[in-house]
C-alpha cells in the first residue's frame, strides 16, 4: 500500500467512525456530512462526484448508507478505503444498538429519550437541506436538468417505482438529450 | 447452526431491499418465520431503530442478532446486511472509475444527477411529514417547528457541523418537550 493511501485509508476510517454516530434519519444525513469534509474542507472530491456516489448507492440493494460509504471510500483510496469507510459507518451504530438491547426497558417510552429524539428528529431535514443546497448546482446543469429532477421527484412521492428503474431512467435521459443535442449541433 | 442461519437471512434481506422502509416488510417475514420476534417486538424495533444512529436494517439485524445468539448472533446478522455493500457495490465501485473518462458515463451521468436531486427533495418532504407533525399528522409540533429552524440558521448561517447541530437539537428537544 502506497503511503499516501495509507494515509488517506486511516483518514477515512477515523471520519467515517465520527460520521456513524450521527446518521439518523435513515442516514440522508451522511451525505451532509461528507459534503462539509471532504468537498469544502479536504477537496478530495466534487459536488458532482458525491451526486454519483449518492444516486448509484441508492440503487444498489442493501443500505444506502453503507453503500455511499464504499463508493466514497475506493474513488478515495482503492479496497482499503472501502473497506475503512464501511468499518466506520457501522461501527458505532452496531454498538450503540448492542447497548440499546440490554437497557431495551429502561430506553422504551422513557419521556426523557422521547424528548431529546423529538429534537434529533427535527434537526435531520435542515441537515438534508443544507447539503441539497450545496449539491443543487452542480446537478442543475439546464433547464432539461430541472424536468428529469421534478419527474424523479414525483415518482418517488406519488408512485411505487422502485429506486433503481428511477436512476436508470435518468441515465435513458441523459443519454438520449447528449444524443439529441451533438446531431443539432452537427446540422 | 443460528449463526449461519442469521446471516442468510439477512443476507436475503439485505440483497431484495433498497433501504430504509422498505425493508420493513422483509424483516417482518423473515422475523416470523423463525420465530426470532414477535410482531409486536418487529414495531418496537422500527421504533427504537429511529432513536439511534443508523440504518434501520443493521439496527434490526443487532437487536434480533443479539436477542437469538447474543454479541455473535449480532456480529453475523450485521455481516449479512451489509454484504452487497461489501459485494456488488464493490464492484460498482470499479466499474465506476474505469469507466469514468466514458463519453457515454458522462452523459448518462448527466441525467442521474438531477434525479439524485429530486430524490434528496422527495425524502425532505416524506421526513418533515414525520418529524413535524403529530401522531397521524393530526397536528403541527411547534416544538419540532423551532428546533428546526434553530438547526437550519446554525447550519446555513453559522456552518455549523452535524454532530454539533445533532446535539443542540437533542438538548432543546429536552428543553422545550415533547409532541
Amino acid at each position: 500500500m502506497k503511503k499516501n493511501q495509507m494515509g488517506r485509508t486511516l483518514d477515512i476510517f477515523k471520519t467515517f467512525l465520527k460520521f456513524g454516530c450521527f446518521t439518523f434519519g435513515g442516514g440522508w444525513s451522511i451525505v451532509a456530512q461528507i459534503q462539509k469534509e471532504y468537498v469544502e474542507k479536504k477537496h478530495w472530491i466534487t459536488d458532482e462526484e458525491l451526486l454519483d456516489f449518492t444516486s448509484v448507492g441508492r440503487s444498489i440493494p442493501g443500505l444506502m448508507i453503507g453503500n455511499a460509504s464504499v463508493l466514497f471510500g475506493y474513488h478515495a483510496a482503492g479496497i482499503p478505503g472501502a473497506l475503512a469507510a464501511l468499518l466506520g459507518i457501522v461501527i458505532p451504530p452496531v454498538a450503540i444498538m448492542l447497548g440499546v438491547v440490554f437497557l431495551y426497558d429502561l430506553v422504551k417510552d422513557n419521556p426523557y429519550v422521547d424528548r431529546a429524539m423529538t429534537g434529533v428528529r427535527a434537526a435531520v431535514v435542515p441537515i438534508i437541506f443544507s447539503a441539497l443546497l450545496k449539491l443543487f448546482k452542480s446537478g442543475m446543469k439546464n433547464a432539461y436538468c430541472y424536468l428529469i429532477a421534478a419527474g424523479a421527484f414525483a415518482l418517488c412521492l406519488f408512485t411505487k417505482v422502485n429506486n433503481v428503474l428511477i436512476v436508470l431512467m435518468g441515465a435513458a435521459a441523459g443519454l438520449i438529450y447528449q444524443e439529441v443535442k451533438s446531431r443539432r449541433d452537427l446540422s | 447452526m443460528i449463526y449461519l442461519e442469521l446471516f442468510i437471512s439477512f443476507l436475503m434481506i439485505g440483497f431484495t431491499s433498497f433501504g430504509g422502509m422498505s425493508m420493513i416488510p422483509l424483516i417482518n417475514d423473515q422475523m416470523l418465520s423463525h420465530g426470532w420476534m414477535t410482531a409486536q417486538e418487529v414495531a418496537d424495533i422500527v421504533a427504537i431503530a429511529e432513536m439511534t444512529p443508523g440504518p434501520l436494517g443493521l439496527n434490526c439485524a443487532t437487536f434480533a442478532g443479539t436477542r437469538t445468539a447474543g454479541v455473535p448472533g449480532a456480529l453475523f446478522a450485521s455481516l449479512g446486511v451489509i454484504f452487497p455493500s461489501l459485494t456488488v457495490t464493490m464492484l460498482a465501485a470499479m466499474f465506476l472509475r474505469k469507466f469514468k473518462e466514458s463519453r457515454l458515463m458522462e452523459e448518462a451521468l448527466f441525467g442521474i444527477r438531477p434525479v439524485c436531486i429530486g430524490m434528496i427533495f422527495a425524502v425532505i418532504i416524506q421526513q418533515s411529514m414525520v418529524n413535524y407533525a403529530g401522531p397521524l399528522l393530526g397536528f403541527v409540533s411547534w416544538q419540532a417547528v423551532v428546533i428546526g429552524l434553530a438547526a437550519l440558521v446554525m447550519l446555513l448561517r453559522f456552518k455549523w457541523s452535524v454532530p454539533k447541530t445533532i446535539l443542540l437539537a437533542a438538548g432543546l428537544g429536552l428543553a422545550l418537550g415533547s409532541i
